[in-house]
């Protein structure tokens, strides 16, 4: 399994480079704690690295690369849940999301956070490099309509909590 | 839709906007994991090193073996042979990349067939009873959600290595549909090899297979087949790897 060699160091980082940014933001997102963002990114780019000899080229390069990465996010998750209880800076904590200037930009990703996973990371891999459904059922192994529709039910959430929020800024306005 | 769309996405790159910092930190770390010279040329050094006792020990042991096939008193030439072997050593593995030095004890196999070095802080031998093969697996038991990791060695007395091959390829096939083709190999064992990985190897706990069908030295053959998960590749796979460099045929 080990491809070490297969892939200069200059066109290794060339593709790390490339693709390396969309990635960190999704491991934030899906992780929730850009600590473990990083290992899960560095982790998955290792696994490219040295098993690149198993990808098959005939197929889009991304969704490979974002399978490992989610199966990374979630396996990192799965470790730090089993380690003894340890504060990390998160995404919900953080000062620039749940503030209130934050307005609802952070109500949106609040609202994205709280989703169980199975809407939230398909949001996520949507919202952050842009996947479509079909891209997206190939990262998560799963059929494209089952993709389809937990995204219809995890934007009709958003839009829900959205028309809540805006109909609250106009009694706000009425009643200043 | 469209607008909650667009500032959902807005939303998330701006709260993911410190990746940008994070890539050349992730950058250095990975180019010190996987570019950093030193490292390599220090474990060339070393494996050059480890190679040479075991080929002392093999060199001499293949001479009493020989002899022994052919004489009446050759379960006393096991007995000197074994006493070739020392109970305990060091050797040199390449675990995850790195060197790590290991003491290994010597084990011997069912029916005094073979004998290998197991690190036994990490490993235990469980000796097969009547058909079963002795069972190399982890001392301490793994948590439930893990896979099977074990290294089970078995002879099969009456079937020539090219034929077992083919029955034990199709017999894997079923298990691991992308098993690779057969590949003749001399490390660390000299036989056929066979690696499967299910599921394509894209989870940490996809199961792997990693087989090698060798000659016995008389008609028959052995099996030795490595257990293990994806992400134990590089850990367990590689300590089996070194196992198997020790590994020696006794009768």
């Amino acid at each position: 399994m080990d491809n070490k060699g297969a892939l200069d160091k200059a066109s290794f980082q060339e593709l790390y480079q490339k693709h390396a940014n969309f990635a960190i933001r999704t491991a934030i997102a899906i992780t929730r704690n850009p600590e473990i963002a990083k290992d899960a990114v560095q982790e998955t780019f290792i696994r490219v690295y040295r098993h690149l000899s198993s990808y098959d080229a005939s197929l889009p390069f991304e969704p490979w690369l974002y399978r490992i990465l989610v199966n990374e996010c979630n396996r990192l998750l799965k470790e730090e849940s089993k380690m003894p209880a340890y504060h990390h800076p998160d995404l919900e904590n953080d000062e620039r999301i749940s503030s209130p200037s934050g307005g609802h930009a952070a109500d949106l990703v609040e609202t994205i956070q709280s989703m169980e996973d199975l809407y939230r990371i398909p949001l996520i891999l949507k919202y952050i490099k842009g996947f479509s459904e079909k891209e997206i059922a190939d990262i998560l192994e799963l059929n494209q309509n089952t993709v389809k529709s937990r995204l219809f039910k995890g934007r009709q959430n958003l839009r829900q909590l959205l028309e809540i929020a805006e109909q609250e800024a106009e009694l706000d306005e009425k009643y200043r | 839709m469209k607008n909650i769309d667009d500032r959902a996405k807005k939303a998330l790159m701006d709260k993911t906007s410190e990746a940008g910092q994070l890539e050349q930190e992730i950058w250095s770390r990975l180019e010190n994991e996987l570019f950093t010279e030193p490292q390599t040329a220090a474990r060339k050094v070393k494996s050059m090193k480890k190679k040479v006792l075991p080929l002392i020990i093999a060199a001499a042991a293949g001479i009493l073996i020989a002899f022994s096939f052919q004489t009446e008193t050759g379960m006393a030439l096991i007995d000197r042979i074994k006493e070739m072997f020392v109970p305990e050593k060091e050797v040199v593995q390449s675990i995850e990349g790195m060197d790590e030095e290991t003491n290994v004890q010597l084990n011997e196999g069912k029916d005094a067939e073979y004998v290998i070095y197991i690190d036994e802080e990490r490993y235990k031998m469980i000796k097969g009873e009547g058909d079963r093969p002795d069972v190399i697996t982890t001392k301490e038991e793994l948590p439930e959600n893990f896979p099977e990791v074990s290294m089970t060695i078995e002879q099969i007395p009456d079937t020539a290595p090219d034929t077992l091959v083919s029955q034990y390829e199709e017999e894997l096939t079923l298990e691991f549909p992308e098993l690779r083709p057969v590949e003749q190999v001399t490390e660390p064992v000299e036989g056929y090899q066979l690696h499967g990985i299910q599921n394509g190897g894209q989870k940490w706990d996809d199961e792997v297979v990693h087989a090698y069908v060798i000659s016995n030295g008389k008609e028959g053959s052995f099996v030795i087949t490595e257990r293990y998960f994806l992400e134990a590749a590089e850990g367990h796979g590689a300590r089996f790897y070194a196992m198997l460099q020790e590994f020696q045929i006794l009768e």
